[in-house]
């Protein structure tokens, strides 16, 4: 039980400091990014944990999820370019959700840190859990 | 005077244009935002010359919209006190005539200009000499000294002299210099 209030009281305390900027990675696609990736990267270094030290959980949140899917179907019914084949879906949300289930959403979450560091996650990183996968709809 | 420069603008952009021409999309967006405006700090931007960079875009909570960092080169114009320019007649009045030199209107009050010039009313209003060998209108190029700037947020104003040692008419309207 003790485990149990604690666990509810740490969640949200996680949760609190992580205003978690999704990061649009278009344009990093089809960019000739070469000089300005490197720019970026420089300069990101200082406040970045880099890669190799990148410590919070390889499992989006519920929140995550919850944040992603919802930004990217509002997107989509702002007439952004859809990422993955339809196959009829028309509902913003379930496009998003399969857009999810494919890998194929260009974002970036950004998880910032109790003492401001951040560790950048892409969406295809993040591996989505199998109880959330049932709603996604596999 | 003309400055080549490098500024930083953060554009918002709508979620229709992503995809694969995303960037040539923000170009067109910041020439188009960017181009004729004004500027107290900079002066007026002339020209976008390059994009030198376009960094990481965050997503806008809320709208769905996105906002690159765009780094840019431009040609700025910005007067200065002292600066000579040369500048075309526009409107001219018993108080003095205004003159434009590109995007800024520089007015020439008529104290400022030459004593032996004066104000003939009239169909066409000009400043002339006594023996009409000068003759300042609408249209005639004038090159004039900038004597004070008014800077504000988003415009700048300017007040000029003619009189002084080789300013005055250049050319005569419509003809050649």
């Amino acid at each position: 039980m003790a485990d149990e209030e604690d666990y509810e009281g740490g969640e949200p305390d996680f949760e609190e400091p992580e205003p978690e900027e999704l990061e649009e990675e278009l344009e990093n696609d089809e960019a000739p990014d070469a000089e300005g990736g490197i720019d970026v990267d420089m300069r990101e270094e200082s406040e970045q944990v880099r890669d190799k030290a990148r410590k919070t959980t390889k499992y989006m949140t519920k929140y995550e999820r919850a944040r992603v899917l919802g930004t990217r179907a509002l997107q989509i019914s702002m007439n952004a370019p859809v990422m993955v084949e339809l196959e009829g879906e028309t509902d913003p949300l379930e496009i998003a959700m399969k857009e999810l289930r494919e890998r194929k959403i260009p974002f970036t979450i950004r998880r910032y840190l109790p003492d401001g560091s951040y560790e950048d996650w892409g969406v295809d990183e993040l591996i989505v859990e199998d109880s959330w996968r049932r709603q996604v709809g596999n | 005077m003309f400055f080549h420069i490098i500024l930083e603008r953060n554009l918002q952009l709508h979620p229709r244009y992503f995809g694969p021409h995303l960037r040539d999309k923000l170009v067109s967006k910041l020439i188009h935002d960017v181009e004729g405006t004004c500027s107290g700090r900079h002066g007026f931007v002339v020209a976008v010359t390059a994009v030198e960079n376009i960094g990481k875009g965050l997503i806008r909570d809320g709208t769905g919209y996105v906002t690159f960092p765009v780094k840019y080169q431009c040609v700025v114009f910005r007067p200065f006190k002292g600066e000579i320019l040369e500048s075309v007649v526009t409107m001219v009045n018993k108080m003095g005539f205004f003159a434009e030199a590109g995007p800024v209107q520089i007015f020439v009050s008529n104290h400022l200009i030459p004593d032996d010039m004066a104000f003939q009313a009239g169909d066409v209003p000009c400043y002339e000499t006594s023996d009409g060998s000068v003759r300042i209108q609408k249209d005639s190029e004038v090159r004039l000294k900038i004597v004070g700037t008014r800077v504000d947020a988003t415009e700048i104003f300017c007040i000029g002299t003619i009189k002084d040692d080789f300013l005055g008419l250049t050319g005569d309207p419509g003809g050649a210099a």
